[in-house]
């Protein structure tokens, strides 16, 4: 402390920049960690409000709000934002934050790249968010972007297009830093089967990011050119092939959502063990189980097509690979509950989260296997069962470990206490309201509801209105969560270095906040 | 980048003072090009499947990662071998630096020599500078923020000594 407060006595003639610019010029991890969290977080109130929009409409059968269309882009422009402003540069933030703390790294091994790659990022929420005020709107032909309606549209669909080879850019450049940092800035001893289970899941998560991203490119350029320049590849009336587009997609997206759920484990496998008091069950198993699904989640795309007319071998080969997946997945909820199994456990609200996700999670992860029966998915694609199966994932599933590893960090980051009662008043007011916005919606897929459309049938209302009733509570119980987070950046009683009493590894060694002196000397692994 | 190289703080005998840091580099180079390759190979190998399938788009998208994955371990080889001492021996303060095939150094005198460590926001943005008749020379590039301000305190000591 007393080196740092000397440094400031001493002021050099070189300025240095202060305020926005600070923000805008900063290469520290830490800085660029905190600016895609908050960035996340704004964003998530931007897509939240979305969402308690579509489910505003949807209290009653019939149209009540908003015009048709407007309903359409919500429920698009929700989904884009939640995946690629949310989901994903939260997870960023844990990234740079965390992965050099964890590794006994100075900073990220590109600092100057690592700050382009977040701020392209609000650049392109910019344009994402400013469609909606162009001439016919934002997009509205679903996250999916599917041909033909995403050729027809207007011009907020070549902005949007701009705006996911934006945010693609960003994710490859933060890829590239994850993966050299993690690889070679290991500290000396810190052998890869050493490292936090965190890290091997995003080393294996930003191999995802560079092998997929370059297909999506491709894949909303070639929409873009035929949309504007005359081309056929996805346009029937062309020649082209629409269905080539779905292939092209899936084949991005379906390793997508594990991009999206891979780093969520990785924080979860941080959790539980602090709050069991026992080291991680079977890690070894961990870390392959974490690589079988990754590498199985390219050959598993066509489940999401089921309903285009494949042959039933291709229906047979994309049913039982889907079903692999289920091992792997099994073999990690298998190792959480391990972990747990006779510990001394306690309650505190990150590991309140990470049980919430391994129970919540796992409904998601069946439901998945229900639809990756052809037989049965072609009732049920494009129904809300599918809307119940993904939420489960990507919010009990993504975002509660967001919300775990935010409780588990935030006092070594801000070196205060968060509040335990406002922390536990928002884990149950969330994981109460999540279930009942989208348990019923699997009776609604059952029964035959469509998803994406402003209006039903009489026969579904009182499950739909449970579920905006759900959203709601959901909604405005995250609220505290933004309270919990100011207040704790604000002040609060002081964290202890190392914050949990379970808490194992690097980045618990050193103070709580973590600024000075972290690594004063090469901290050595054995 | 970075580390204190493990035996980087050597203080010797005789009073000489010598502070070497380097990059740190966990992969040698051969598993450098190797997950190079990895990652070029299988994205250019998806993208040529969807090529051949027609949908040539992709690769150009395919080749402009490569590129940038090609930058970035072309970074990484310029900075083997790179490294920066600072020793303080005598009445003499030298700076040396190797980085790729740039290498320079300078001297100053020890009574001449003075430390300034700012930093944009407690123990983030530092920079440590060794200054002398008005020239200052920026130290520690391969350091955290955190080992900077140590760094700087430990110079402050070193000179007065
Ligand atoms: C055991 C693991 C999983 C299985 C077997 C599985 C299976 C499936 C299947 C078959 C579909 C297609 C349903 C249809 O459209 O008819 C689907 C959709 C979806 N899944 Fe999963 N899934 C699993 C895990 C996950 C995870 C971990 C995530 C993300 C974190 C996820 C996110 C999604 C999304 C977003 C969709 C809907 C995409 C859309 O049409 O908009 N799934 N899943
Ligand atoms: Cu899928």
């Amino acid at each position: 402390m007393s080196d740092a407060a000397h440094a400031h006595d001493e002021h050099g003639h070189h300025a240095h920049p202060t305020g926005l610019m600070r923000w805008l010029t900063t290469t520290n991890h830490k800085d660029i960690g905190s600016l895609y969290l908050f960035f996340a977080l704004i964003m998530l109130f931007m897509a939240g409000s979305m969402a308690l929009l579509i489910r505003a409409e949807l209290f009653k059968p019939g149209l009540q709000l908003m015009h048709p269309d407007f309903f359409n882009q919500l429920t698009t422009m929700h989904g884009l934002i939640m995946i690629f402003g949310v989901i994903m540069p939260a997870f960023s933030g844990f990234a740079n934050w965390q992965v050099p703390l964890m590794l006994g790294a100075p900073d990220m091994a590109f600092p100057r790249m690592n700050n382009w790659a977040f701020w392209l990022l609000p650049v392109a929420g910019v344009m994402l968010l400013g469609s909606f005020w162009l001439p016919g709107g934002a997009v509205a032909g679903g996250w999916t972007m599917y041909p033909p309606l995403f050729i027809q549209g207007g011009v907020s669909y070549d902005l949007t297009i701009l705006a996911v080879h934006i945010m693609g850019l960003s994710s490859i450049m933060g890829s590239i830093n994850i993966i050299t940092t993690i690889l070679n800035m290991r500290a000396p001893g810190l052998t890869l089967m050493k490292m936090p289970l965190f890290c091997w899941t995003w080393l294996i998560t930003a191999y995802l990011l560079i092998a997929t991203m370059p297909v999506l490119a491709g894949a909303v350029t070639m929409l873009l050119t035929d949309r504007n320049f005359g081309t056929h590849f996805f346009n029937a009336a062309g020649g082209g092939d629409p269905v080539m587009f779905q292939h092209i997609f899936w084949f991005f997206a379906h390793p997508e959502v594990y991009i999206l759920i891979l780093p969520a484990f990785g924080i979860v496998s941080q959790v539980i063990p602090t709050f069991a008091r026992k080291p991680l069950f079977g890690y070894a198993s961990m870390v392959y189980a974490t690589a079988s699904i990754a590498i199985l989640s390219f050959i598993v795309w066509a489940h999401h097509m089921f309903t285009v007319g494949m042959p039933v071998a291709g229906q047979l080969f994309f049913m039982f690979s889907t079903m692999l997946i289920a091992v792997p997945t099994g073999v990690k909820v298998f190792n959480w509950v391990a972990t747990m199994w006779k510990g001394s456990m306690t309650f505190e609200t990150p590991m309140l989260f990470a049980i919430a996700f391994v129970c919540l999670f796992t409904i998601g992860g069946f439901s998945g296997l229900v639809l990756a029966m052809a037989p049965v998915d072609i009732q049920l694609q494009d129904t809300y069962y599918v809307v119940a199966h993904f939420h489960y994932v990507l919010v009990s599933g993504a975002l509660f470990s967001i919300f775990a590893g935010i409780y588990y960090w935030l006092p070594k980051w801000t070196g205060h206490m968060y509040s335990e009662t406002l922390g536990k008043t928002h884990f149950w007011l969330s994981v109460i309201g999540m279930n009942i916005v989208f348990f019923p919606m699997h009776f609604l897929g059952l029964a035959g509801m469509p998803r994406r459309i402003p209006d039903y049938a009489l026969q579904f209302t009182e499950f739909n209105q449970i579920a905006t009733v759900g959203a709601f509570i959901f909604g405005f119980s995250q609220l505290i969560f933004l309270t919990v987070v100011l207040k704790t950046i604000k002040g609060g009683a002081k964290a202890s270095d190392r914050v949990w009493e379970g808490a194992e590894g690097l980045e618990w060694t050193v103070p709580s906040p973590a600024p000075y002196h972290t690594f004063e000397t090469a901290p050595v692994v054995k | 980048m970075d580390k204190v190289d493990s035996n980087g703080c050597e203080e010797g005998v005789s009073a000489t003072f010598v502070f070497r840091s380097r990059p740190n580099q966990s992969l040698t180079r051969g598993e450098q090009r190797v997950v190079f390759w990895t990652l070029a190979m299988v994205c250019l190998g998806t993208a040529s499947g969807f090529a051949l399938l027609g949908y040539w788009p992709i690769l150009p998208f395919a080749g402009l990662e490569i590129g940038l994955l090609a930058w970035a371990h072309e970074v990484l080889r310029t900075r083997e071998g790179a490294y920066e001492t600072i020793t303080i021996e005598g009445d003499k303060v030298v700076l040396e630096w190797q980085a790729g095939t740039r290498a320079d150094h300078r001297e100053m005198n020890r009574r001449w020599a003075r430390v300034t460590c700012e930093c944009a926001s407690p123990g983030r943005n530092c920079h440590l500078r060794l200054s002398s008749h008005g020239r200052d020379t920026e130290v520690g590039q391969y350091l955290s923020d955190e080992a900077r301000l140590r760094l700087a305190a430990t110079l402050r000591r070193k000179l007065r000594e």
